[in-house]
């Protein structure tokens, strides 16, 4: 328990320095035979990057050591992140994030399953799964469904929204 | 607050040893009189119990547990108050500190838990883990908290690298 906290935590220390994040729940258990952190019961995460609501998350790191790679959130997933000067309201059943370095090359994404919705100031989005690479940027939507607010005439309007893969 | 079994697999020699350290701690301290002090309940006072990795690190301490004071109770039970836990890698270095004002340590089962707070911090201090309510098995190292709250001083994830798209 103790000791899988200890490495997770030192390569938290080594990532890009932000303002630290909170996680509250009702409870917490620390299995370092392997290597989770598991919260469950009104699970809120406050970190400089997003604001998490759910009802269980496990955070998993690789035996080696280092950075957390994986987490799994379920259950009444709402994500709220501000990037680019934009709010994003993000809920779904399930997110799972993936953080891996191969040949040198970072890949970080979150997917969004079981009815993921994203919503921001100009439309809402629907899909599943929903993608989100962190790396790139990019947002992947299969089965997509996006509806403008402003109506059909602003759908000219620049966005900040990537184009679509073709 | 749900206490957990120790696991069926802990070996009857690890808990025999583990109940002889603290029995042998208690006695030791006791008899050279220099950090221990017994009174006539046969309480214990500022003892330290350690726990070495096994071969071929046997040097190496794993873990610390000390306390201010250890009160017995039937069934091998020690109430500990001021309870520390610090565990080492086998570099020597910290991995963690566990404290709690107050605790009950099962020396049959190898289980520590108590109602009330805990304390917890990795070896560089730059987490925190707070709660009310836990359970510790030595066996596993697995540790369940109630009402807990973890501050990860640098934030969980590093910031998204992408600057374009919705989000």
């Amino acid at each position: 328990m103790i000791l899988l906290l200890a490495p997770v935590l030192r390569a938290q220390t080594n990532s890009i320095p932000g303002g630290p994040a909170i996680i509250t729940s009702a409870v917490g258990y620390f299995d370092e035979n392997s290597r989770t952190a598991t919260y469950i019961g009104n699970v809120r995460v406050d970190d400089p990057e997003m604001k998490l609501r759910c009802e269980w998350l496990v955070a998993t790191m690789p035996p080696s050591g280092g950075r957390i790679n994986h987490i799994v959130c379920e259950t009444n997933v709402v994500i709220d992140t501000l990037q680019n000067g934009q709010t994003n309201h993000i809920t779904s059943d399930k997110a799972v994030y993936d953080y891996a370095v191969q040949a040198g090359v970072t890949n970080e994404t979150i997917t969004f399953t079981g009815s993921p919705r994203i919503e921001d100031a100009q439309a809402i989005t629907t899909g599943d799964p929903i993608v989100w690479n962190r790396t790139s940027g990019e947002i992947t939507e299969y089965n997509e469904n996006t509806i403008f607010k402003q109506g059909f005439g602003s759908m000219a309007s620049p966005t900040n929204r990537p184009p679509k893969p073709q | 607050m749900r206490y957990i079994e120790s696991d069926e697999s802990l070996s009857l020699k690890l808990k025999t040893q583990n109940f002889c350290l603290w029995l042998v701690g208690a006695v030791a301290l006791l008899a050279a009189g220099s950090r221990a002090q017994s009174g006539f309940s046969g309480n214990t006072t500022d003892f330290t119990s350690v726990e070495y990795y096994p071969a071929p690190e046997e040097a190496q301490v794993k873990l610390q547990l000390s306390g201010a004071e250890a009160n017995p109770l039937p069934g091998g039970l020690l109430v500990i108050k001021q309870f520390k836990l610090q565990l080492f890698n086998t570099n020597g270095e910290t991995q963690a500190i566990v404290s709690a004002p107050q605790c009950t340590y099962d020396t049959v089962r190898g289980l520590a838990y108590s109602p009330g707070p805990l304390f917890l911090q990795n070896g560089d201090g730059k987490i925190h883990v707070q709660g009310t309510g836990f359970t510790w098995r030595q066996a596993d190292s697995f540790l369940v908290v109630s009402n807990q709250r973890t501050v990860i001083e640098n934030g969980m994830v590093a910031p998204a690298g992408g600057k374009t798209g919705k989000l």
